[in-house]
């Protein structure tokens, strides 16, 4: 992208939009309330495969969904080889449909801990998961320290690159709800979005007002457990429909394996809302069996443990952060983490075959595009035989969240006032400056320098060179 | 990147200033000039700025809105992007991305508020499809680094926080000039904490001088918002507007 190459929908009559022509669509591979995703190759590269995920139209009639803006707004900015790359953006303008094109990764951490679970009945390979945990943490330390935290974290948005160059690669997908927070975010609730909350931080569930990076890396430690057990760590039983972040079964499980939350270990607990309420009472019960080793079957004093309980520390000030994590100990002994989490260095070690992920073929991606404006999406799918694979089969409803809802307006507006006063016509204090003021004159005053900070991080690797 | 200005595609496509205004081919037809180009796009900024005190946004939206829109015109004609309908289109757009939200409906409402002209009316569903064809002239890069982010901060190092109401004023008004295609946007900052010294006759050489940038850089900007105050009674002359606007379709 970038290169000019982001094609625009064809207001010509053919069939189906050119961009399209560039893709061999073979079917469904996935749907959540955002939309559907399908599974293409490149005609020009057919080893390459590409998932495009399109976004349905808003319901409320407004135009491009606020999550595919944001999802769009942060990938567009961002590169790293642990984070999903967004190929293309396109556009059909006859039914106002847009599509994101991502590098298709062929497995997903949900995936990988179900085969486990269900096929094979066997934990995953020690290397395999120290490989895929550092991975991710080596994804999440590049987005926190640009200021972006995903706030959704699962194991089915942390995907595994299939066959090929990236063989084994992971790569942290689903951006939706991700968020800059150079300001204080609001959270989640509040803009009436559903996330699972099997790996939302306890802070969260109290009713903290605003998500820092250490609610990603609750989320990491939900995830490290699950590969070491194959079972979701705190399985809550979710309250629907409330706008209320207090989940009490959630907190509940926590505190039986964490134990009690105290103000000796986490201080400014007596300061969360849902803390201070104490609806539930929460404050009296007596959690003393406090056992996350038995739940995870690791001693104490094994360094794989230790990282993982300070992941799951209570206060999201002491919690662990990306940066720590990587380097731990855990990660300094053998077996050593390699890029290709699915295949271990050293030869004779069993290498697992996951499966790929099934694909619904009778859904084609043209059949959901509609090139006539105004009219209704039609149904009738254009199937094309061909593409039928033997060992794909009926897709699960992958279980990606989306939000579609709006955020009420009322962000109260300040300092618009300020824009009358100026623009009175003449110069403002006669300013003593001259036009192309000698370059060497001011030299010096490029060397010198007193603090970094300036709102911006770093500079320049050069600047660049322009004409006054 | 999204918190790092110089690794952000904004820095990437920081704009030499003789790559803006230039008439595109279409608009050239219309009599269109680089002069109009000006004029159309001060009065566009305008524009958004009226409409956004009815929808109550914050000033990042604003300027959002407008770097979206003198984008857009560095790449797309007048002629096929009616600036009429760019500029709420911008706002709509710019508010999604800041994460206020404003619905169609109601920029569609107060558009007819501000706007007595027949020819800024448009239908919800324009400002839709025109969101898709901005989305797409942008190149989906929607991130915009803004001089408002330092401001605070770098007047505070200089001890001039009583000039924050003024020094916010001039950055505000840098908006009704390409000036944030062209620079980095705390050097635009310095430059508007640079004017509002002299003003206020405060000796802050010595502050200046300890930052390590290019003070060049810097009074060439503040040169550029100054000349743009000595020509402000001719860009706001209603009739040269008009008569620019006029040319369009």
């Amino acid at each position: 992208m970038g290169d000019g190459r982001l094609s625009n929908s064809g207001s010509n009559s053919s069939s189906k939009p050119e961009w399209l022509e560039q893709y061999d669509v073979i079917g469904k591979i996935g749907e959540g309330t955002y939309g559907l995703v399908f599974l293409a190759k490149i005609k020009s590269n057919r080893s390459k495969s590409i998932a495009i995920k399109k976004f349905k139209q808003s319901k409320d009639g407004d135009g491009v969904s606020p999550t595919a803006i944001r999802e769009i707004m942060l990938l567009r900015e961002i590169s790293h080889e642990n984070v999903v790359k967004l190929a293309n953006v396109h556009i059909n303008h006859a039914d106002m449909s847009l599509y994101l094109a991502f590098d298709y990764a062929e497995h997903d951490l949900y995936e990988i801990i179900r085969h486990h679970r269900d096929k094979v009945n066997q934990s995953i390979n020690q290397y395999t998961i120290k490989s895929i945990l550092w991975q991710l943490l080596n994804g999440l330390n590049y987005l926190h320290s640009n200021w972006i935290v995903h706030r959704d974290l699962k194991p089915s948005n942390i995907l595994v690159m299939g066959d090929g160059e990236e063989h084994g690669v992971v790569k942290i997908a689903d951006f939706g709800l991700a968020r800059i927070y150079q300001a204080p975010l609001k959270p989640l609730s509040e803009n009436g979005v559903v996330v699972t909350i099997w790996y939302r931080a306890p802070e969260l569930l109290l009713g903290a007002k605003h998500y820092t990076s250490a609610v990603d890396m609750w989320a990491v430690g939900c995830i490290f457990a699950e590969l070491l057990t194959l079972k979701p760590l705190f399985q809550g039983q979710e309250v629907k429909g409330t706008p209320n972040p207090f989940q009490f079964d959630q907190l509940d499980r926590i505190f039986k394996v964490l134990g009690h939350p105290t103000q000796e270990k986490w201080p400014t607990l007596v300061n969360l809302p849902h803390w201070q309420a104490d609806l539930q009472h929460i404050q009296e019960r007596t959690y003393n069996n406090a056992g996350l080793y038995n739940v995870v079957h690791l001693p104490p004093k094994n360094p794989a443990y230790d990282l993982l309980s300070k992941m799951l520390e209570y206060d999201p000030r002491k919690r662990i952060t990306a940066t720590q994590a990587l380097e731990h100990e855990y990660f300094r002994m053998e077996p050593f983490p390699g890029c290709n989490a699915l295949v271990p260095p050293q030869p004779g070690e069993k290498v697992v075959n996951y499966p790929t992920r099934p694909v619904d073929t009778s859904t084609d991606i043209e059949g959901t595009i509609s090139l006539q404006p105004s009219q209704p999406v039609s149904s009738g799918n254009t199937m094309s035989g061909a593409h039928v694979m033997q060992n794909r089969s009926i897709p699960r409803p992958m279980p990606m969240v989306g939000m579609q809802r709006m955020q009420p307006p009322g962000i109260p507006a300040y300092n618009l006032a300020s824009q009358a006063g100026m623009g009175g016509g003449v110069n403002p204090g006669g300013m003593p400056m001259q036009r192309g003021v000698s370059a060497q004159a001011h030299q010096q005053q490029q060397m010198r320098r007193k603090d970094p900070g300036m709102g911006m991080t770093g500079y320049p690797p050069q600047q660049k060179n322009k004409r006054f | 990147m999204a918190a790092d200005f110089w690794t952000s595609s904004q820095f990437k496509q920081l704009l030499d200033p003789e790559e803006l205004n230039v008439v595109h081919p279409l608009d050239k037809e219309r009599g269109i000039t680089a002069e109009d180009y000006k004029l159309i796009k001060f009065h566009i900024s305008n524009y958004i700025v009226k409409l956004a005190q009815y929808i109550k946004v914050r000033q990042r939206v604003v300027a959002t809105a407008i770097t979206y829109m003198r984008r857009v015109y560095t790449r797309r004609s007048m002629t096929e992007y009616n600036p009429r309908l760019v500029a709420p289109t911008c706002l709509y757009l710019a508010a999604k991305a800041e994460e206020s939200t404003v619905q169609a409906r109601l920029l569609a409402f107060y558009i007819k508020k501000v706007q007595s002209d027949e020819k800024y009316r448009c239908e919800i569903k324009e400002i839709l499809e025109m969101e898709m064809k901005i989305l797409e002239a942008l190149n989906y890069y929607l991130v915009v680094f803004h001089p408002y982010r330092s401001l605070t901060q770098l007047l505070q190092d200089a001890g001039m926080s009583d000039s924050t109401q003024q020094t916010w004023g001039l950055v505000n008004d840098t908006y009704k000039m390409d000036l944030i295609l062209v620079h980095p946007p705390h050097l635009i900052a310095l430059a508007c904490i640079y004017i509002a010294s002299v003003q206020k006759d405060k000796e802050n050489t010595a502050w200046f001088e300890e930052l390590r940038v290019d003070m060049n850089v810097v009074k060439n900007i503040a040169m550029e918002i100054l000349d743009f105050y000595d020509s402000y009674k001719l860009m706001s002359d209603e009739n040269r507007i008009s008569a620019a606007m006029n040319k369009l379709p």
